[in-house]
Parts: structure tokens; sequence; C-alpha cells
């Protein structure tokens, strides 16, 4: 078992029971082959930094997994015939740091959205200072 | 030659904050890394170490693959949505 996260970008032109009766279908492919979802992260509909296949928004989902490697390949495929997505990106969690790291994430994922909202906006504020000092 | 003072004190900024890990979500904390016309800024410049550099390479390309951070930026595009999405 490794640890992974995927990211799929779903059609913004779908209505919201679409989108989730989509995700839900992403993620029946994953536990089917064998992967055991830690937690998912729904980042909503976003602007895209570029078009994809001429769509200007995308409805963001983050799903966090355990899954042996070899079963990543089957996965991939299947995505890549699924639709209703414009763009997925799998990210493989190796080392010892990368897997806390992971674990970090899953539990930022899991508390609740009104504190998971404020870390990023720290962040940026501690960004920001270091570029005012210099 | 006022962007070489910019940059005059070098110091790794993830190093003094202690970075171990880099999550291409926050976009927001990539922003300094970046130029604006959304290129990687090279070392020389930002002060970075060869490690956190080497991080923020990956992490940025990741950002980029899954559309949070554009690859380029028109002179148009500049104009109207300078940093809209880093919000």
């Amino acid at each position: 078992m490794r640890h992974y996260e995927n990211l799929v970008i779903v059609k913004p032109t779908f209505t919201a029971e679409e989108i989730q009766a989509s995700i839900k279908a992403i993620e029946e492919v994953i536990t089917s082959n064998g992967g055991e979802i830690a937690t998912t992260q729904a980042m909503g509909m976003r602007k895209l930094a570029y078009p994809i296949n001429k769509n200007e928004r995308g409805y963001y989902h983050v799903i966090y997994y355990k899954i042996a490697p070899a079963a990543i390949s089957e996965i991939e495929r299947r995505f890549r015939i699924n639709e209703d997505l414009i763009r997925f990106m799998t990210i493989k969690y190796d080392t010892n740091r990368e897997i806390a790291a992971w674990a970090k994430l899953v539990e930022k994922a899991q508390r609740p959205a009104s504190a998971q909202t404020k870390e990023p906006i720290e962040m940026a504020a501690i960004a920001f200072e270091a570029e005012e000092e210099e | 030659m006022s962007e070489k003072r910019k940059y005059k004190k070098r110091f790794c900024k993830y190093c003094e904050s202690k970075v171990d890990f880099m999550d291409y979500k926050e976009v927001g904390a990539l922003r300094f890394s970046l130029s604006e016309r959304y290129k990687i800024m090279p070392r020389r410049l930002t002060g970075n170490c060869k490690r956190h550099q080497d991080m923020i390479t990956i992490v940025i390309k990741r950002a980029r693959a899954a559309a949070l951070v554009p690859y380029t930026v028109t002179r148009k595009q500049v104009v109207t949505a300078p940093f809209e999405n880093l919000r």
C-alpha cells in the first residue's frame, strides 16, 4: 500500500447533482480497485488559470487514498476514458517525510471548513511580510 | 539595477520558517518564487537554498498542471487579471 493523492477537475457545465454523481463514480473506481479512501476535499468551482478544452472554470475535487502501486495504471486508464473530467493528476507520497505531510493534509481536510481557510491566508501573509523586509 | 538591490540580502526564506513539505494547492505560498509573469524565479534572485528551490520547482509545475497557476501570461492577461486566481 502506498499513499496517493488525486486531483480531479470535473466539467463546469454539469449541475450540482451531476457533479456529485460523477465524483461518486470516481471514488467508486478507486475503491473497486482495492483503494482505501482516507478523506476527500472539495475545493469547489474555481476559475482555471488557463482554458482547458475551452472551459474557463472547473470543479476541483481532491481525494487522498492508499492503494497498491500496481492499481494506479488501471485507475489512470479509467480516468482517461471518463469524459466528465477535464483534468486529473495523481501524486505519489513515497518518502517518510512525504507520508507525514500526507497525514497532515488528510487531517487538515477533515477539519471544518472555517479552520481550513485560515491557514493558506496566514502562509500568504508571512510570504508577503518577508517580501517587504527585503 | 533596482531588481538587484531588492534581492541583495540572501537567505533562504523556507529554511528560516523550516518548511518541510510544500503543497501545490496553496497557491498563495508559491507566489514568492514566481515572477509577475509567473515564471519560476531563479535562486540567485530569491536566495532560496538548493533543496527548497528543487522542492518549489516541483510544486509549481504540479500547480501549473492542475491549472492553479498559469504557464505563461500574455500582456493582455497581465493587464486584465494579474493575480485574480490566487484569491
